[in-house]
């Protein structure tokens, strides 16, 4: 929404040495560092075209970035240059469909936080709109509340990396990931042109892909030819026959081109929200109250998990630091934690939930009395503490032993299987962890088969042991017909991974799909594959 | 505590769930229609003390009796029903359009005539202070009312045995353990306890219990001495203070700017 008669960018003044006081550009969340020679802040999407223009003449790398929330190092540069999009933070319009539907359309640099904050008080900016957003803002304020539903735990992420890496949360057991939310989308590529896309208008013939550019040019592509698997899955290009142009460019973690407009599919927010704290003397009794639950439980928006390794962390936690003293204590002996967020149209149905959890619970042998039921703000806010202290006590306690040994950092797996090898790929977990001899701490989205096991490694040697065996796990959940990546992506931490669960030959036919949009592959290098596969090109092919 | 039961009271208010409230503009007080209504988060305090008090006799084997009571509208029985899911035992609401309008001498009235309905109680416990009147004079007022010993600003227990209390209490500059007999009033601080949350056991069986509803005359009260009419205090004005800011940027040399800084302190007299 630029105003037609501003002038063309120059790239000059936007591309500036990467200098030691902007060091912390170099680095995201999954705590790696790179390496880049400068860094741009664009703040609009002209912006961003002036600076690829540039770039695309020497074939300089790019790497795209956000608020670096990221733990696979997505964000991390691998030399050239640091696109940094957190400045392109607006607010750009509103749409209404004819079902009532809201469509919200932002700058890839929207915080999630802002965006939920705005949603919740109904106060989105509206600076420059036109006249049929504004009048769709108007029924906005007379609606039912509106609430965007992906909900990864860190709420500083940015729509723009939340898109790049189809980001889930605690609710995507409900909802999904970002991919269904996302309805639009412009895309610039790495020679400044635009492709413009909107879920609906462009499908691939079977796995062939033709696409127009805004300029009028068109690209054909050959999608890769792997079949995904049937479960949680953020690992690689999405593919699959006739699909929808839009998904491709979903989780492509940066490797086809800058997003610079992202139109987000609204959801009426539930009028009921409560929180089940559940509690087993053994992860197998937990495991089949998941299964019990998944089957009982149409209103679950989520299924949460926690072992009896992340409740004792918890409990020494509680005893030990002030800041954490206010922790809710789980049950003595309480071994398992199954979460329940139900989502529901009134309490009668909630209180109908809550009923069938108990019944569940009897059926598993476990108790109805050492539960936690919340209800209201307050008690749902100390759940929701309780569960973001788990990760944040682990990184604490790897913090601890850094300093011992810095050559140590924490592993958390991201792996996914279908709902039916959840006890088989559960048993793999703990029978490897104990021949290896490793210390853990297990945790996250049970209802999807997605458990982040997290090795705390108390010396390098157990830190080597630790990457082996994920290496090895990788080729046992891609035995399983699961995902090596469920929700973090593969980036640049899980490209090994990502080899194993397709293959150097569907690896090098993505390769081929990112040139036919990238054809210096400069954009995202390092990120799913080795950028030996982009070598040439047709070299691997 | 005859028959070895001790029974604990607590008093709770339903408080607005946020800050943003309505005023009725004729009587200036707030207007109470149940829309988001917490527990006011003193009186979850004070009820968590008596349901530890509860728990701590119970691992010894003797029985308590925690009753929740309040004077609220009709809808204040789900945040009592709730109570009862986190262990009270009972609930008693004092519910009348008679009711409506107390300052806090009509309000602990009527607290009172309900404390004499639920019988002989040992031990009564209120919140220090509600966080929408901010007064803290309901528990010394009930204190008076019943002509009880009065423990204000409990920050902690250290321990209720037959016949005493002991409390640390908050006082000028620190705290200090005071000792009361029984029966006894003890308002509470927000940081003294936190409320636990209900078991699925306790919500599945608050759904069925009865809270005990009591009108204006079922609790005999004299209807001169409750609600507006029996409220000596009047709200002459309440109002929500109105934060502005702006900036000017003044030029010009430096008398002139003295100057111009001088206009508008006048201004703002």
């Amino acid at each position: 929404m630029q105003p037609a008669q501003e002038a063309v960018p120059r790239a000059e003044g936007l591309i500036r040495p990467l200098t030691a006081d902007l060091d912390g550009y170099r680095r995201d969340e999954s705590r790696s560092t790179g390496e880049a020679e400068t860094i741009s802040f664009p703040e609009s999407e002209e912006e961003v075209r002036a600076i690829l223009r540039a770039l695309h003449a020497d074939g300089v790398p790019v790497t795209v970035q956000g608020a670096r929330t990221g733990l696979a190092a997505g964000a991390v540069p691998h030399g050239g240059h640091v696109m940094n999009l957190s400045r392109m933070n607006r607010y750009l319009g509103l749409r209404r469909d004819g079902s009532g539907a809201f469509f919200l359309t932002v700058e890839p640099g929207v915080v999630l936080s802002d965006l939920r904050k705005r949603l919740k008080a109904r106060d989105v900016p509206s600076d420059g709109w036109d006249d049929a957003s504004l009048r769709a803002l108007r029924e906005l304020a007379d609606a039912p509340e509106q609430m965007f539903p992906t909900d990864p735990t860190e709420s500083s992420a940015c729509i723009g990396g939340m898109t790049a890496c189809n980001a889930s949360g605690a609710r995507s057991y409900r909802y999904g990931p970002m991919r269904p939310h996302v309805t639009a989308l412009r895309l610039v590529l790495a020679d400044g042109d635009v492709l413009a896309m909107r879920r609906g208008e462009v499908r691939a013939r079977g796995r062939s892909l033709a696409l127009r550019t805004v300029s009028g040019r068109e690209i054909s592509l050959e999608l890769p030819t792997y079949e995904m698997p049937r479960c949680k899955n953020a690992s690689g290009y999405y593919v699959e026959d006739d699909m929808d142009a839009i998904d491709l460019v979903i989780g492509s973690d940066g490797t086809l081109g800058v997003l610079t407009r992202i139109e987000l599919a609204l959801t009426p927010a539930p009028a009921v929200t409560w929180g089940v704290s559940t509690f087993y003397a053994s992860e197998r009794s937990a495991l089949d109250a998941t299964e019990r639950l998944r089957a009982e439980l149409a209103d679950a928006a989520a299924l949460e998990y926690f072992d009896g390794a992340a409740l004792d962390i918890l409990r020494r936690q509680r005893d030990s630091s002030a800041a954490f003293s206010s922790l809710a204590e789980p049950p003595a002996g309480a071994r398992a934690c199954v979460y329940v967020e139900l989502q529901c149209t009134d309490e009668a149905a909630a209180l109908a939930d809550v009923r069938r959890i108990a019944g569940v619970l009897r059926a598993v042998g476990s108790d109805a009395d050492g539960t936690w039921v919340a209800r209201t703000e307050v008690d749902r806010e100390a759940l929701q503490f309780f569960r973001h202290a788990v990760p944040e006590s682990v990184n604490m306690l790897i913090d601890e032993r850094r300093r011992a040994d810095p050559s140590i950092t924490k592993l958390g797996s991201d792996m996914a299987v279908p709902d039916e090898r959840l006890h088989d790929v559960v048993e793999l977990y703990r029978r490897t962890l104990a021949e290896a001899g490793l210390e853990s701490a297990a945790w996250g989205h049970i209802g999807n088969n997605h458990l982040h096991v997290n090795i705390l490694p108390r010396d390098a040697g157990d830190y080597a042991r630790g990457k082996e065996l994920f290496a090895g796990w990788a080729r046992e959940v891609t035995r399983m017909g699961g995902a090596v990546s469920a929700e973090h992506g593969v980036g640049k931490l899980k490209r090994g991974f990502l080899e194993t669960m397709y293959g150097p030959e569907h690896l090098r036919e993505m390769a081929r799909a990112k040139l036919a949009l990238d054809p210096l592959g400069q954009l995202g290098r390092g990120n799913l594959f080795d950028e030996t596969y982009l070598e040439g090109g047709e070299r691997h092919g | 505590m005859a028959d070895g039961t001790l029974h604990i009271a607590v008093c709770v208010k339903a408080v607005p769930g946020s800050t943003d409230v309505r005023m009725d503009p004729e009587t200036n007080t707030i207007v109470r229609d149940g829309g988001a209504a917490v527990v006011n988060p003193f009186d979850a305090s004070a009820l968590e003390l008596a349901l530890g008090i509860a728990d701590a006799r119970a691992a010894s084997g003797v029985p308590t009796r925690v009753s929740v009571v309040s004077m609220g509208i009709p809808s204040t029985a789900s945040l009592l029903r709730d109570c009862i899911a986190r262990g009270a035992t009972d609930a008693l609401l004092l519910t009348d359009r008679a009711f409506a309008g107390a300052d806090t001498l009509a309000t602990t009235r009527a607290l009172a005539l309900g404390l004499a309905r639920l019988g002989r109680v040992d031990l009564v416990l209120c919140g220090k202070m509600a966080v929408d009147g901010d007064t803290a004079q309901i528990g010394p007022e009930l204190a008076g009312a019943l002509d009880l010993p009065c423990a204000v600003d409990v920050r902690g227990l250290v321990a209720c045995s037959e016949g005493a209390l002991r409390a640390r209490v908050g006082i000028d500059g620190g705290t200090a353990v005071v000792e009361l007999p029984l029966p006894a009033v003890a308002t509470v601080a927000k940081e003294a306890a936190r409320l636990r949350m209900p078991s699925i056991s306790g919500v599945l069986a608050a759904e069925g219990a009865e809270v005990e509803v009591l009108d204006a005359s079922g609790a005999g009260a004299d209807p001169a001495r409750i609600g507006l009419a029996g409220s000596p205090t009047q709200v002459v004005r309440s109002f929500v203070p109105e934060q502005r800011s702006s900036a000017r940027e003044i030029g010009g040399t430096a008398r002139e700017q003295a100057a111009a800084v001088a206009d508008i302190v006048e201004r703002m007299a």
